[in-house]
């Protein structure tokens, strides 16, 4: 079943708050680079706020914190073995390598996705992703 | 439901199959990661073999290089190392010290020749320096204690005859984490048991070394900053008893005492 697209319009105000939610996860990124759970925190915080706001508002902060949350293992794994390279727990083998460019890469989709969504969503548009949205869908009820 | 699990498994098949087809280029020859480690480690090592001939010449009799090199060669061929591959120096010194260096160098004091009572003594110290050679521990715990930016400096001839000094005094005067002297410790006796020689004279070693230690500390570095003595014999002689060995002597009396002669008449400048 396709995601359910919304029946209604969102107004200026929901569309804005729907963008920040995704522009909140660009901005942690900063910090969320060397700390990657300060990206969760963020987002986290974010959908919290808008717990009690309308639907497409909930939705979009759920589908931008679900995306952390898959990311941040993901990242703190590359942190982890970074960290253990840098400081000689482990060895700079060809396996290091291969795991951080599909981090990297993997963080540029996401970081694109993430851009497009608070540009689609500011003018108000449903931006579903894949695997992301179907469970929103199943998450944000009401 | 299905449709979420089945996202995701495609999402996860995406990444771990990138991984998968990234890890098969050759990364480390493309980031020249051996031959830039091998020069670095050349360039350090002759730095320090530098400031080490500085506080004490190198031994030039040829005879007592060789009969060393043989000891050293008996523990290398047994455990399938080539023996060219690990360079013995001798230095003239007043300290009972033996020191592994990056690039597969092995210094061994002349004070140490002299406190050994037997070949076997000294084949379990030789064994000990080329376990922490075999394990990487050198460059290890360089990089730990000195730092990667001060090494590469230090490699590219950028630091100062300080830095050069106190690092020389790193690797002489104090021990290796416990972790890796215990690795050092199991794989000399191992390797001496391979080698036809018995384990225990190396904890013989170690025990007398400890006892001295107390009243001269100074002159006893090699085993001063290990606290744990021991603690080390007593695992040594467990190790023992667990390996198989068929003893076989290494040096003959009189070449053994011939190069406790050659060494009794070397002194350091100023003694």
């Amino acid at each position: 079943m396709p995601p359910r697209p919304f029946s209604y319009t969102p107004p200026e105000h929901e569309a804005e708050r729907a963008s920040n939610s995704y522009l909140m996860s660009l901005v942690v990124i900063m910090v969320g680079l060397p700390l990657p759970i300060v990206n969760v925190i963020g987002s986290g915080i974010y959908f919290l706020a808008n717990r009690r706001s309308a639907r497409f508002v909930r939705w979009h902060c759920m589908q931008s914190l679900l995306a952390q949350v898959v990311t941040l293992p993901v990242n703190a794994a590359g942190l982890y073995w970074t960290l253990a390279v840098v400081f000689d727990r482990a060895s700079f083998t060809n396996d290091y390598v291969a795991y951080i460019i599909t981090v990297v890469l993997f963080n540029i989709v996401e970081f694109i996705a993430t851009m497009v969504a608070a540009i689609r969503t500011r003018k108000g548009h449903h931006v579903s992703w894949w695997f992301f949205g179907p469970l929103t869908d199943a998450l944000v009820r009401g | 439901m299905q449709r979420i699990f089945g996202q995701f498994l495609v999402l996860a098949g995406l990444f771990f199959g990138t991984c998968f087809l990234l890890r098969t280029v050759d990364y480390r020859s493309f980031f020249r990661v051996e031959e830039l480690t091998r020069e670095a480690e050349h360039n350090l090592t002759e730095l320090i073999l530098d400031q080490l001939k500085k506080e004490g010449s190198e031994c030039s009799s040829d005879s007592v290089l060789a009969l060393v090199d043989s000891i050293k060669q008996r523990v290398c061929a047994a455990n399938g190392i080539a023996d060219s591959s690990i360079t013995l120096h001798i230095l003239v010194r007043d300290e009972v010290n033996a020191v592994a260096l990056p690039d597969r160098h092995l210094v061994l004091y002349t004070a140490m020749i002299r406190y050994c009572n037997s070949p076997e003594e000294l084949a379990g110290v030789l064994a000990h320096e080329i376990s922490h050679i075999q394990h990487g521990h050198i460059l290890k715990r360089l990089r730990r204690e000195v730092g990667v930016s001060m090494l590469t400096a230090l490699a590219g001839g950028e630091a100062s005859g300080e830095i050069v000094r106190q690092t020389t005094r790193l690797l002489t005067s104090s021990a290796f984490d416990r972790e890796m002297e215990t690795d050092a410790d199991n794989s000399a006796v191992h390797m001496m048991a391979k080698a036809g020689i018995d384990p225990v004279h190396f904890a013989d070693l170690l025990f007398r070394l400890s006892q001295e230690k107390m009243n001269v500390p100074k002159r006893f570095e090699w085993i001063s900053s290990h606290p744990n003595t021991q603690e080390r014999c007593a695992k040594i002689l467990k190790l023992r008893k667990q390996e198989a060995y068929m003893i076989r002597p290494i040096l003959t009396a009189a070449q053994w005492t011939f190069l406790k002669k050659a060494i009794g008449t070397m002194r350091t400048e100023g003694s």
